[in-house]
């Protein structure tokens, strides 16, 4: 697709990311909307861009620039970096950033969207966030008419590549998987009670996703009670001892277990009682503790369903193998979609391209006309003209239609339009601003002249 | 109306051969929790139309014949696959979930394909005392056995999806399915209607056999029926007052269905019954 050279894309995205950078960096350069603006004007006005978008995550920060007049984008970002955020990449600016070029940056940008270039394959928040930044830009003038028709058209590549393909099933974390499971088994969890054993890291992360995924209803049960009743106020639970864990597990729907306890908290007995109690109710148990809260034998009991971190890690790792087997159905849908976006950049310089050809024709046999018009009388001028305009059409048809095709024909058509450009001195002339109007919905005499 | 049910015999299966196709492409690019996608509503929709026309099938053969078109074991086929399909798509509208789609329609496409190749001829009917209560008691029993099939469908999928959630696994299965509870419950609330159906058809066949001078007791497939209709109810019974949940729950009803379907079996092949379609 490189090969067709009617119209550079002039473009360069310039960034890090956590392949290049360790997340002290990462942290140290993520821009809020504010310092967005103040490097979008940086690069609008220094730099001269055309068009710009800013795409700041935790785990990336690029910068894409259209139509700037910067020789060492690398260099130009890492000073626009230090002024910004007081951070020196200057020194390893080689090391931290990396710079890509025309249809190389597109390429990478519909990769970040649809997931292929995030650290947990194919997560869902990066598309978000490609969509803020796209809106950002919009916001702050630094879309044009390129810019957008390419964002558009990656967002819509990365919708497609969630809903066609599998790049995003499946929980790739432990603690989404806990989450997912228990959803599958219980259903609607925010009618479900929660019950958490131990006040622990653990706890606190597995009550952030429960909460996320909309339990309202929490208790924690810890050893030491002080603790339990302080994590309790924090995350709005009731609080209760280890001891009384027989009388609370029955009312319980999801167990979350993560102490530091050197052997089982729960056993099989306590929880066989508490499904009789609970008329065999399902139960979901999640064991996140090390060694192991639940007494293995829990998971044998009809309508309880215990995971603990072996049997989590299997199913992320089954999910990521599952992901990974869908990258070569993400990376088609890609090629589509840029092979489409290229083909709509390249009709840019066509479109004009062929408008004035025939324009060319078209006045010649309409100054003949008019230089022989006295020559003619009156009722025949209508007939001459008509003649004039058929000859002209027949002439052009194939040519037309050739030149129509040149964006099919890679190199063989960016030589026949050029060749045409050339003999009927159409550069000269200009062109025809508005056509490129007639592609990009606004802006189109920028696009055209970028895409000469 | 005469010639709408040629044209409708051929119909039927071609529509629901086409909602087969929908809900498998459901099946293949939907996940359960996506909720539905626009490019996918079609499925439902093509259901929707042969159920319609199914309908329209049996209003034109009644029309013609001058009765409710449950006369041979065709018909009887032709309906259940109505039934079937309708019971499906009510808990479809209820529930929200077009994944479970694949696991039925097939049924009804191969049900109504039988009926269809088979059922043209019209067997000739002796006229019946009181007609329509035995057509009304004909129509619930169909309803109920199509009611009892979506439910043992369900119970099977609730195995399925119990057993792999039990063995830590995440197959394509079990992203297509919905959660566990919702199994549970459409496998519980098809067996509710079709307990309700079945009673209603029991007690209108008795009430009509006698009427008819019939022994409807002295009939094997009433007590076989009796015997099924009480492991339905007791199934059904548990999951509401012994808390049943799970896998009991469904092999519970699972009998009561197995039950059912012998009685159907044992009355056409093995014994002598007022019951036997000809």
């Amino acid at each position: 697709m490189a090969e067709f050279a009617a119209g550079p894309l002039d473009l360069f995205c310039v960034g890090l990311s956590y392949h290049t950078s360790p997340i002290e960096v990462r942290d140290a350069v993520v821009l809020n909307d504010e310092e967005v603006a103040r490097a979008m004007e940086a690069l609008r006005v220094r730099g001269g861009a055309a068009e710009a978008m800013i795409l700041s995550t935790c785990n990336r920060t690029e910068f894409y620039a259209r139509g700037a007049r910067i020789p060492d984008p690398a260099g130009f970002i890492a000073a626009l970096l230090r002024e910004i955020k007081g951070v020196d990449l200057q020194l390893q600016a080689g090391k931290h950033l990396y710079t890509l070029r025309e249809e190389e940056s597109i390429q990478h940008l519909f990769r970040v969207a649809c997931g292929l270039d995030s650290m947990v394959l194919g997560e869902p928040q990066i598309l978000g966030q490609v969509k803020d930044a796209s809106e950002l830009s919009t916001r702050l003038g630094g879309a044009g008419p390129v810019t957008e028709r390419l964002l558009d058209t990656v967002l819509r590549c990365a919708k497609r590549a969630r809903s066609e393909t599998g790049i995003g099933r499946g929980p790739v974390s432990s603690a989404y998987a806990g989450v997912s499971l228990a959803a599958k088994v219980l259903g609607n969890l925010g009618e479900k009670r929660a019950l958490l054993v131990g006040a622990g890291e653990m706890s606190a992360l597995a009550w952030t996703h429960l909460k996320d995924a909309g339990v309202t209803q929490f208790m924690v049960a810890n050893r030491n009670r002080e603790r339990g009743e302080a994590f309790g106020e924090k995350y709005c639970s009731r609080a209760v001892s280890l001891e009384a864990l027989p009388v609370v597990l029955p009312g319980a729907d999801l167990v979350v277990s993560a102490t530091r306890a050197p052997g089982a908290v729960i056993t099989e007995s306590m929880v066989r009682t508490a499904m009789k109690i609970r008329r065999n109710r399902p139960l979901f148990c999640l064991d996140l503790a090390v060694p192991r809260d639940i007494e293995p034998q829990v998971a044998r009991l009809e309508n309880v369903f215990l995971h603990d971190l072996d049997a989590l890690g299997q199913i992320v790792a089954q999910s990521l193998s599952q992901r990974r087997a869908e990258i070569p159905r993400v990376e088609t849908i890609i090629a589509e979609e840029l092979g489409r976006f290229l083909k709509w950049h390249r009709s840019l310089a066509v479109k004009p391209t062929v408008t004035a050809f025939r324009h060319h024709f078209e006045k010649i046999a309409a100054e003949e006309l008019e230089r022989h018009r006295g020559r003619f009388r009156p009722e025949d001028v209508a007939v001459a003209e008509s003649l004039a305009h058929g000859i002209v059409q027949k002439l052009l048809h194939r040519p037309t239609t050739r030149l129509r095709n040149a964006e099919e024909d890679g190199l063989e058509g960016a030589a026949r339009l050029e060749t045409v450009r050339d003999l009927f001195g159409i550069e000269s002339e200009g062109g025809n601003a508005g056509e490129a109007g007639e592609h990009s919905g606004q802006g189109g005499s920028d696009a055209d002249r970028n895409a000469r | 109306m005469h010639f709408l049910v040629p044209l409708l015999t051929t119909m039927l299966p071609m529509l629901y051969g086409l909602s087969v196709a929908a809900y498998a492409r459901i099946y293949t690019t939907e996940p359960a929790e996506s909720g539905g996608s626009n490019s996918h509503r079609w499925g439902p929709r093509v259901l929707r139309a042969a159920v319609l026309f199914h309908l329209l099938y049996l209003i034109a053969r009644g029309w013609t014949e001058g009765h409710l078109p449950l006369v041979s074991i065709y018909d009887f086929l032709s309906a259940t696959a109505l039934a079937l399909a309708s019971v499906y798509l009510y808990l479809e509208m209820r529930q929200g979930i077009r994944t479970t789609g694949i696991f039925v329609l097939p049924l009804v496409l191969l049900i109504q394909l039988v009926a269809s190749a088979y059922g043209n001829a019209v067997p000739a009917t002796k006229p019946l005392i009181n007609p329509i209560w035995f057509e009304l008691h004909t129509l619930a029993a169909v309803l109920g056995y199509g009611a009892f099939f979506v439910s043992a469908i369900y119970g099977i999928l609730f195995l399925l999806l119990y057993r792999e959630i039990k063995a830590h696994r995440m197959s394509f299965f079990f992203t297509r399915m919905p959660p566990l509870e919702s199994l549970g419950r459409m496998n519980v609330s098809a067996s509710s209607a079709g307990l309700v159906l079945l009673a209603l058809a029991i007690l209108m066949g008795i009430g009509w056999g006698k009427a008819a001078g019939l022994h409807p007791f002295a009939d094997p497939k009433t007590w076989l029926t009796i015997a099924a209709w009480c492991m339905l109810g007791f199934a059904v019974l548990a999951y509401h007052r012994l808390g049943w949940r799970g896998p009991r729950a469904v092999y519970a009803s699972l009998a009561g269905f197995a039950t059912l379907l012998l009685s159907r079996v044992v009355t056409d092949l093995f014994v002598n019954s007022f019951h036997t379609f000809k």
